[in-house]
């Protein structure tokens, strides 16, 4: 009982700054949700007007495109190309090759680079370089690919693809040096037993090095995901959430109905919204996969 | 040695009764600026020296956050004392009680020239007839035109109407090879292509949101007025006298746009007189001794006038602020001729005294010119939708036309629809 006892104690600090931090802007945020609250009336207050928000959000013609840029774009395929590119990334510093040529200090400062760079630094750099007049367009008109330059964050077909790229850019040396770790510990001899075993590069990647990653691999995955669904500024800064609303998400939608619209009230029910879409795929990510991964790995 | 110490305690006792008597002299103001800050350093230090018992800290933001930073900080009884709001924002501030009424202030100690010398004075009251601002600077929007590409073109008079300008465009591309009228065609939240629309709807007689004798409001928009205006500013783009690039580019003082002024690979832009500054500056810069091959002239004629929207910027008082007094003396003070005269000199007073002494210059007659036909923004800003929300959706859906999402009949439908959805129910 007295160590129960020391045990709460030890933990009511920790438990009072969660509460503190967590639970009551939550709570604030559902409780915002039920009202017409609007920014121009913060200090009046807002008035209960039940599920109204919600229902407007469902019926809304917009939800559907909204939520789709979220997760196919924003989060699905910038999350799968920021982790197989890491992999890449991440073996290849890891490759016997690069140690030879004794270029893996420079390749990992190198890597470092981008993930240094501040967010709006980097889509300020990548709008420069993806302009009309800008590097990317002049290598592609130069090597006969474009014949004409795109205006990347101005084209529909092109405009995603241009995000998902800073994005990537951005954040991808994490994945990467996160999975060289990884890399490193898993023990030589096992390498050296498939060698003897006459396994080829694949079966050895497939078989030692992947259950060996696979931990940090779904770990970073979860991570990921939640940090794309709910991102805000790339896409803020690089299109404003165009053209028109092309490239909306649901993290722009919450501004511009707080900042621009005034309709706090609303703007929180999208966020109690995305809130619950992530919960909803926590739970199931780690109940239906990440669980069975980790025990077949462990 | 119990004089000495006596002595001590007696010096530091005075050296704190001193200090002490400054501290409750000095007044401590806040000034949130959304310019840059050498535009007006010289002001405040000029204040400071002739007020030395009142010191004015100077914050900095940008326009985009500038109204939701302060309207948050002022919800919870924060923020800077005097604030530097766009016209349109003065009302709403004031009626969500963030910003003080200026009525007992004014009645006090009154600007020279008296309040009737102010222009805009209407998007200060809120309905219940409380003054919220002080209108600060006037500006409005005007065509620039690089007058070696217009010549090159074969042009010889600026364009008077829409048509005769969408001509000289197409003139200027299909003979120069540059760009015609390029302008921010993007879509964000505030976006330069809702001046565009605005004044193209205005100079045809016609409207967004207007208000009726009953003193209710109403959409002043058909669905193919919309559509119209949208093919207009779509046929540039399409026609690639408006570099595609130019989606990209909301702002009027875009870097890709003022930079093709600069450079000579534009020939027509259209920009607020201080933007239009700094490209005369970037030119005068770059091609030392040259003489400016530029030339500012009014919006283009529709089928009734020409129009612009009478933009600027007023200046407002925390309603939380300790120092009323202070900040009033300094808002009166930075409403000065003496201010506009030596220091604040990339602005226009909004005093019509002060305005008729201001120089022009050649560059910038046509500024003055558009001048007479700018309108404030009337039952945009005093109708029942916030103008913001009204920008954001005018510059969503020509986003979506222009960006070749949406069909200008579609688009201009669901523009109206949204519009109607904020509008209050009829009963």
């Amino acid at each position: 009982m007295r160590s129960r006892l020391f045990i709460f104690a030890m933990l009511a600090p920790s438990f009072t700054l969660l509460a503190l931090f967590y639970a009551y802007p939550i709570f604030k945020n559902l409780s915002m949700s039920f009202t017409d609250l609007s920014l121009l009336g913060m200090s009046r207050g807002g008035n209960w007007i039940g599920l109204d928000n919600y229902r407007e959000i469902l019926r809304s013609g917009d939800f559907g495109h909204i939520l789709f840029n979220t997760l196919i774009w924003l989060t699905a395929t910038s999350v799968a190309i920021r982790l197989l590119l890491g992999l890449v990334i991440a073996v290849l510093l890891n490759s016997t090759a690069l140690r030879r040529l004794r270029m893996q200090t420079i390749a990992r400062l190198g890597l470092l680079i981008p993930w240094a760079t501040p967010p709006i630094v980097a889509v300020v750099i990548w709008r420069w370089l993806l302009d009309p007049q800008g590097a990317v367009n002049k290598a592609l008109v130069g090597l006969g690919i474009l014949d004409q330059p795109v205006a990347f964050f101005a084209n529909v077909r092109t405009v995603w693809p241009a995000i998902v790229t800073i994005m990537v850019w951005n954040t991808v040396p994490l994945i990467a040096l996160s999975l060289l770790s990884s890399l490193q510990s898993v023990p030589e001899d096992l390498y050296e037993a498939a060698e003897l075993e006459g396994a080829n590069q694949w079966q050895v990647f497939r078989y030692i090095t992947l259950p060996f990653l696979m931990p940090a691999i779904l770990v970073l995955g979860l991570m990921s995901v939640f940090w794309s669904f709910n991102n805000f500024v790339y896409v803020w800064l690089a299109t404003g959430a165009g053209p028109g609303t092309l490239t909306n998400v649901l993290a722009t939608e919450v501004y511009i109905k707080a900042f621009v619209d005034f309709r706090l009230g609303y703007s929180s029910a999208i966020g109690m919204v995305m809130a619950l879409v992530m919960a909803i795929f926590g739970a199931v990510y780690l109940r239906l996969v990440a669980r069975r991964q980790l025990e077949e790995s462990l | 040695m119990f004089r000495s110490s006596q002595r001590v305690l007696i010096l530091l006792a005075a050296a704190m009764t001193m200090s002490g008597a400054a501290m409750a002299q000095s007044t401590t103001i806040t000034f949130r600026f959304n310019d840059t800050e050498a535009e007006i350093r010289g002001a405040i230090d000029e204040f400071q020296r002739q007020n030395p018992d009142i010191k004015v800290d100077l914050q900095r933001i940008g326009w985009r956050d500038a109204r939701n930073q302060f309207l948050r900080e002022a919800a919870v009884g924060q923020g800077p004392d005097v604030v530097h709001s766009a016209q349109v924002w003065v009302k709403e501030m004031g009626d969500a009680g963030a910003t003080l009424a200026l009525d007992s202030l004014l009645q006090q100690s009154p600007p020279a020239n008296g309040l009737a010398d102010f222009v805009a004075q209407d998007l200060a009251k809120n309905s219940a007839g409380k003054i919220f601002g002080l209108p600060w600077t006037t500006d409005t929007w005007a065509m620039v035109y690089r007058s070696d590409l217009l010549k090159e073109a074969g042009i010889a008079t600026l364009p008077q109407t829409w048509t005769e300008l969408r001509q000289a465009s197409a003139e200027i591309f299909k003979k120069t090879g540059k760009a015609g009228f390029g302008f921010p065609a993007g879509s964000s939240a505030s976006g330069a292509i809702w001046f565009l629309a605005t004044s193209y709807w205005w100079s045809n007689g016609k409207a967004l949101i207007v208000a009726k004798n009953d003193g209710a409001y109403d959409i002043g928009l058909t669905a193919e007025d919309i559509a119209d205006c949208m093919k207009y500013f779509k046929s540039y783009v399409d026609a690639g006298d408006n570099p595609k690039a130019n989606l990209a580019a909301s702002d009027a003082h875009d870097p890709s746009i003022l930079q093709a002024l600069v450079t000579g690979n534009q020939a027509i832009g259209s920009m607020p007189p201080n933007t239009y500054k700094q490209v005369l500056e970037a030119y005068a810069t770059a091609n030392p001794g040259k003489p400016l091959p530029f030339v500012s002239g009014p919006f283009p004629k529709g089928s009734l006038t020409r129009s612009s929207n009478i933009g600027g910027r007023m200046l407002v008082i925390n309603a939380h602020t300790k120092y009323p007094e202070a900040a009033w003396k300094f808002v009166r003070y930075m409403s000065s001729e003496e201010v506009f005269s030596k220091f604040y000199r990339t602005q226009f007073p909004a005093q019509r005294s002060l305005l008729k002494k201001v120089d022009f210059g050649p560059e910038l007659k046509g500024f003055a010119e558009q001048l007479e036909y700018a309108r404030s923004w009337g039952a945009y800003a005093s109708g029942p939708i916030p103008i913001g929300t009204l920008w954001n959706l005018a510059g969503r859906g020509f986003g979506m036309v222009l960006s070749g999402q949406r069909s200008p009949e579609e688009a201009a439908k669901e523009l109206l629809q949204e519009v109607r959805k904020l509008m209050p129910q009829k009963s």
